[in-house]
C-alpha cells in the first residue's frame, strides 16, 4: 500500500514525527513522488530534508457520501491539497482536523500526523488545521 | 503548424452495446462480451471467427484468448489493452487498433470494454483500486468522485469558472437521454430543482454531477476502411487519435501543473495537429463526463472555450441537437445514457456520423469523442464520415 516507489523515507520520517521532502542535491529540484533518480538533470544524488509542516490550501473537497476511507477520519471530512511553503512548491495531502469547518483555497495551514487504518494497515497521514496568516512566511513577508 | 498524417484509411465497421441496470445483467461479463462482439461483427456483416485482434482498457478482466472458443477465432494477432485503469485509454484504443491494421499486423481488431458488477464489483472501486496508495488512502481520496472534485474546486474557486456552467452540460446530457430509447434515463427530464438539492457526494459535486454505473459491454469492429466499403454498414473514418500525457502532469500525487484541466491540452494539440483540424471544424462532441466540472475542463482543454468565457460558450441552447451551435452527448452521454465505462460515447459518435442518432446532428461529418478526463493519461480521437 505504501507504494509510490522511492517514497520509504518519507513514512520512515512521518513515523519519527518529521515531514520530510526529497530533494536532489545537484540541481536542488524537489521530488514529490520521490524519485530514485532526478529526471531534471540526471542525478541520483537525493537527499531527504525535514520541512516546516506548514503550508497553504491548493484545494479541496468535503465528501459526505461514505465510499470506505479510513474511520479515523469521519464524515464529513476534508480532503485537502496543501502546497508547502519551504518545498518548491510541492503539494502533500491530508484532511482537514474539523470536517465541517469553513474553508477556501490559500487558508494557511499547519499538519500534525495521525494515525489512519485502512484494510488492517495502518497508515500515518496529515491532518491539517487552520492557522493564522501571519504565522506563515508569506505572511510575514507581506 | 505541419500536419503529421495519422494512419487514416481505417474504419468502423461494426458495433455493438448491451446495457443493463447495474448488477441486472443476464449473464456474466464474459457472456456479455461474447454477445456484444457478435452483435458488432453482424452489424458489421463479418464472421465473427474472422476477427483476428482485440484492444482493450480500463483493466478489463476479459482476456481476448479466452474468448476464442467463443468467436471461432482461427488467428489471435493483436491482443493488448491501455495502462492505466481508467476511462482516459478509452480512444487510445482505437489508435493502437488503427496502427495495427494499417501496418498489416492485424486485418480485423474490435475494442471493447465489459463489465458486469458480479464479476468485477463496483466500477468506481474498481478503477480507484489501480491508483490507491497510502498518500492518497490517508487524505480520504478512495473514490473518483474525491479525486475529481478536489480539482473540480480548484476549476470554479481559483479560476473563477461559474458553477452554473456544470449543470448547464448536465442538463445537455439529460435532454438527449430523454429523447433516446435506449438510455437508462429515457423520458425523464432531469428536474433542475431535484439536481440542485440533490445529497452531497464530494463537494462540489452533487448527485447528478456523477455519472452512473451500468453492467454490460460495448464492441466496434474496425478494419481498413478499403474494406469496410464492402461491408454493410456506411465505414466511419477514424481520422486520428491521440493519447498520453506530458512533463507536469502524470500520476503525481496532486502535484499536475495545469491542475483545474483535465489533461487534454497536450493531447488535444496532438489531436489538431494530426489532422490539421481545429475546434471550429468538429459538428458534434461526445464527451466523456465521469463528473460535471470534468466535462467543463474536457472542453476548455481541447480549445472549445477556455476558463474566462466558458459560461458563454457551455450553455444548454448551444449544446443540444439539432439546433446547437456544438451538440454534445447526443445519446444522453454518461450521465443520462449509461455507463460501461465511458463506451456508449464511442457508440455514439459512429452512430451519429451514420444517421442514427436518437437525437440526429444533420449533416454531421466530423465527431470528437474526448475521452475520460483527469487520468493520468488520457486520450481522444476525431471520428469522419469522409477522408480528410
Amino acid at each position: 500500500m505504501r507504494g509510490l516507489g522511492a517514497d520509504e523515507a518519507y513514512w520512515t520520517g512521518l513515523a519519527q514525527g518529521e515531514v520530510k521532502v526529497q530533494r536532489c542535491s545537484s540541481c536542488n529540484h524537489w521530488h514529490v513522488p520521490a524519485v530514485w533518480r532526478c529526471g531534471e538533470c540526471g542525478s541520483w544524488d537525493l537527499q531527504w530534508h525535514t520541512v516546516a509542516p506548514r503550508g497553504r490550501v491548493f484545494s479541496w473537497t468535503r465528501t459526505w457520501h461514505e465510499f470506505g476511507a479510513p474511520r479515523e477520519l469521519g464524515l464529513p471530512f476534508i480532503s485537502v491539497v496543501v502546497e508547502l511553503d519551504d518545498a518548491g512548491g510541492r503539494r502533500l495531502m491530508g484532511t482537514m482536523a474539523d470536517g465541517r469547518a469553513e474553508i477556501q483555497i490559500g487558508q494557511p495551514v499547519e499538519a500534525e500526523i495521525i494515525q489512519t487504518t485502512f484494510e488492517g494497515e495502518t497508515i500515518p497521514a496529515l491532518r491539517w488545521r487552520p492557522i493564522a496568516e501571519s504565522a506563515t512566511r508569506a505572511g510575514e513577508s507581506s | 503548424m505541419k500536419r503529421q498524417p495519422f494512419c487514416g484509411s481505417v474504419s468502423v465497421a461494426g458495433l455493438g452495446l448491451r446495457q443493463y441496470k447495474r448488477g441486472q445483467a443476464p449473464m456474466s461479463e464474459q457472456g456479455v462480451l461474447v454477445r456484444t462482439i457478435v452483435d458488432a461483427c453482424e452489424d458489421a456483416g463479418i464472421d465473427p471467427a474472422d476477427v483476428d485482434g482485440f484492444v482493450g482498457y480500463g483493466d478489463d478482466h476479459n482476456e481476448p484468448v479466452r474468448l476464442m472458443s467463443d468467436l471461432g477465432t482461427k488467428e489471435l494477432l493483436l491482443n493488448t489493452q491501455i495502462w492505466g485503469s481508467g476511462g482516459g485509454g478509452i480512444a487510445a484504443t482505437l489508435g493502437v487498433a488503427a496502427a495495427a491494421i494499417a501496418t498489416g499486423q492485424a486485418n480485423t481488431v474490435v475494442v471493447f470494454r465489459a463489465l458486469v458488477q458480479s464479476n468485477s464489483g463496483r466500477m468506481s472501486a474498481a478503477v480507484m483500486r489501480h491508483h490507491l496508495n497510502a498518500h492518497i488512502v490517508g487524505a480520504g481520496v478512495l473514490a473518483p468522485a474525491v479525486n475529481c472534485a478536489i480539482r473540480a474546486q480548484r476549476l470554479f474557486e481559483h479560476h473563477k469558472v461559474p458553477r452554473s456552467v456544470a449543470e448547464e452540460l448536465v442538463r445537455v446530457s439529460y435532454y438527449h437521454g430523454s429523447r433516446n430509447p435506449e438510455a437508462m434515463s429515457y423520458g425523464k427530464d432531469l428536474d433542475v430543482d431535484v439536481y440542485r438539492s440533490a445529497r452531497w457526494i464530494s463537494e462540489p459535486f452533487r448527485l447528478f454531477d456523477c455519472s452512473r454505473e451500468n453492467d454490460g459491454a460495448g464492441a466496434i469492429v474496425l478494419t481498413s476502411t478499403e474494406r469496410a466499403k464492402d461491408l454493410r454498414r456506411k465505414p466511419i473514418r477514424v481520422l486520428g487519435v491521440a493519447n498520453g500525457t506530458e512533463k507536469g502532469w502524470g500520476d503525481l500525487a496532486e502535484n499536475d501543473l495545469q491542475y483545474g484541466s483535465a489533461g487534454f491540452r497536450p493531447v488535444a494539440r496532438r489531436l489538431w495537429q494530426q489532422t490539421g483540424l481545429s475546434p471550429k471544424d468538429v459538428d458534434v462532441v461526445q464527451l466523456y463526463e465521469n463528473f460535471s466540472a470534468q466535462g467543463v475542463m474536457s472542453l476548455i482543454d481541447h480549445g472549445f472555450c477556455t476558463f474566462e468565457n466558458a459560461a458563454d460558450f457551455i450553455r444548454f441552447e448551444n449544446l443540444i441537437a439539432p439546433s446547437g451551435k456544438l451538440p454534445v452527448n447526443t445519446s444522453g452521454g454518461n450521465f443520462a445514457h449509461g455507463f460501461i465505462h465511458g463506451f456508449g460515447t464511442v457508440i455514439e459518435a459512429v452512430r451519429v456520423l451514420r444517421g442514427e442518432s436518437a437525437n440526429p446532428v444533420p449533416d454531421a461529418k466530423v465527431c470528437l469523442l474526448a475521452g475520460g478526463p483527469g487520468a493520468p493519461t488520457v486520450s481522444s480521437a476525431l471520428f469522419g464520415t469522409e477522408d480528410l
